[in-house]
């Protein structure tokens, strides 16, 4: 520890220069982190608070199912009577709509039935299950854009009205705020045709995107219940690389970070080849004074830990206020767990970085000092 | 405590291009007495002071200090003897950079295992001993050659080390310095009872010391072909 600060103290220009770099590369992983999750969030977080363990597509549709997929009520009755679960129907699409105070909003409208484990709990106002069939409860991110418990929304082009009537926690599909209706609301803003006669509203079909379940089949598997109604049922968590640009998304995020922690241990471990390197001649006094190979390892571990481990630090606290300062502007979200595994990382690949550089610690030959010239 | 070698030969270089540079050496240097290496340029004074000062494994013979034969060792063995019972001055590049002066006393303590901290006054006093009190706080670069070799010296004597082996300690320093670096030496031999070996060009170290050793007398026999700096 000692000899540790003492040179960490004597070469502080280029430990805190080095200290700085990986406070950017950290800061920057952070960041990333937060807007890998705040973007994940903005796309899922509607599907992730679903109370559902699986959902049921029809089999046609191979990707954007939530898009792509519709579901007849008879077929859903039957999957669900063979299945021996509860299930609900779920219909999913974005629209937009206006308020009659102006405020134009985009909302991803989730048709559920009223009372079905579906139906959103409300954090104020009345729920779905207690209203009329034109009702809507909006996600907390709509309030953001201007739209008000009591407010009325009428859906562009269709003239389809819908009151407000509860407000739910802040939840978003695709990057557009959620906003729950009844089912058969739902089946008449995704069917109905702008423009045409009000005739032709009788004509909407029951259909819907998925069946939610709530529990795994009990009955026959789900393998079986596909292949007999043509179905396609995923669980909850793959439902989400159906949603909108999730897929595309994550990997691009996380291409990012990947990149960031693959450069972390080069930087980290350049500058300490290069450090070492520069101080062979020190080295090799150390070892001629005595200095055991365990000491001199332990010793650059240390310098290398204490400028990780702060810097990482330092980069955690700047993310951390990064996202404070973003607020509610972008899809940025930081929990401390996500911070905390993300900047342990951080720090655990930049300390494999230097471990690049400990053999040539050990190799330090103090018969040079018979030759040096300092 | 006493400082054996034992038929030492040194070879060094591949098959294509050997030379020997020490051949069948036996020397025995003695506690409390300082003893002077001279010799000329390439007659094996390093050579011998890194045998010594197992800082360089013989190719054959015995290195025996109190009675443990250093050449025999592992290289931790090796490092754990430099650490606990030798003290070593090179010629150049004694001193690690950045370091102020004090500081590099107290690493030599960190080194051998005790808490720097507890001996910071002591380190003081050692550097005034040497004249450099006014510099505790410098680091090498603000020093002068002979200040450095002050400081080296200094750190060397600090642990009271049993074998103490100074490789010419008067190479940056004037003629009146020299002399009060070579009675230091001399007094501190007497004092701690250690063996100290100086190998030296200066005549007044040589003067300085109980007894001289001519390494061309020691290697009479041998023919050895050095290279230069050896």
């Amino acid at each position: 520890m000692f000899l540790a600060l003492l040179e960490l103290r004597a070469a502080r220009g280029r430990f805190l220069l080095m200290g700085s770099v990986v406070v950017l590369v950290a800061a920057l992983v952070g960041i990333v982190s937060g807007f890998t999750t705040g973007l994940g969030d903005d796309t899922i977080s509607a599907l992730r608070r679903l109370p559902a363990s699986q959902l049921v597509f029809s089999s046609d549709a191979r990707s954007d199912q939530f898009a792509r997929s519709l579901l007849d009520g008879s077929t859903a009755a039957a999957w669900s009577e063979d299945a021996d679960t509860e299930t609900t129907p779920l219909g999913v699409s974005i629209t937009r709509g206006t308020t009659h105070r102006g405020a134009e909003v985009d909302l991803a409208a989730f048709g559920v039935e009223p009372g079905s484990f579906l139906a959103p709990s409300v954090t104020s106002g009345d729920g779905l299950a207690d209203v009329a069939a034109d009702s809507m409860v909006m996600s907390a991110k709509l309030a953001d854009e201007g739209v008000r418990v009591g407010d009325t929304l009428v859906i562009d082009r269709l003239d389809i009205e819908l009151r407000v009537v509860g407000r739910t926690e802040r939840s978003s599909y695709g990057h557009v705020p959620v906003a729950y209706i009844p089912l058969k609301t739902w089946q008449r803003i995704r069917f109905s045709t702008p423009g045409a006669p009000a005739s032709a509203t009788a004509a909407i079909p029951d259909q819907f995107s998925a069946l939610a379940l709530r529990t795994p089949p009990d009955g026959a598997s789900s393998a079986a219940l596909d292949a007999r109604y043509s179905t396609t049922t995923l669980t909850k968590e793959k439902a989400y690389e159906a949603a909108p640009g999730y897929t595309g998304e994550r990997v691009t995020m996380n291409s990012i970070q990947a990149f960031l922690y693959l450069i972390a241990p080069l930087v980290v471990g350049a500058f300490f080849a290069v450090w070492t390197v520069q101080r062979q001649p020190e080295l090799a006094l150390l070892r001629a004074m005595g200095a055991s190979r365990r000491r001199l390892l332990a010793h650059t571990v240390l310098q290398a830990a204490l400028v990780v481990v702060l810097g990482t630090a330092a980069g955690a606290v700047l993310a951390g206020a990064v996202g404070l300062l973003v607020g509610e502007q972008v899809p940025f979200s930081l929990p401390a767990a996500t911070l905390t595994v993300t900047m342990c990382t951080v720090a655990a690949v930049g300390l494999a970085g230097t471990a690049l550089t400990l053999r040539r610690v050990t190799r330090a030959d103090p018969l040079t000092m018979l030759g040096a010239n300092r | 405590m006493s400082l054996e070698l034992n038929a030492v030969t040194v070879t060094l270089g591949r098959t294509d291009a050997r030379t020997t540079i020490l051949d069948g050496l036996d020397v025995t240097f003695e506690p409390g007495r300082m003893t002077a290496l001279v010799g000329p340029s390439g007659s094996g004074k390093s050579t011998l002071l890194a045998v010594a000062g197992a800082l360089l494994r013989p190719t054959s013979g015995q290195v025996l200090l109190d009675g443990e034969n250093l050449a025999g060792l592992s290289d931790d063995r090796r490092a754990k003897a430099r650490r606990e019972r030798i003290g070593y001055m090179f010629q150049s590049g004694n001193l690690l950079s950045g370091l102020t002066a004090i500081d590099q006393l107290l690493t030599a303590v960190h080194i051998s295992g005790a808490r720097p901290r507890a001996h910071r006054s002591r380190a003081e006093e050692a550097l005034n001993r040497v004249g450099l009190g006014h510099r505790l706080r410098h680091r090498p670069e603000q020093l002068s050659g002979g200040e450095r070799q002050r400081v080296a010296l200094a750190r060397a004597l600090f642990l009271s080390p049993k074998l103490l082996l100074i490789d010419e300690p008067t190479a940056a320093v004037d003629r009146s310095q020299a002399g009060d670096l070579a009675a230091l030496l001399a007094e501190r031999a007497h004092q701690d009872n250690c063996v100290m070996v100086v190998a030296t060009h200066d005549r007044t170290v040589a003067e300085a010391a109980d007894r001289v050793v001519d390494m061309a007398a020691l290697t009479a026999d041998a023919a050895p072909s050095a290279p230069a700096g050896r």
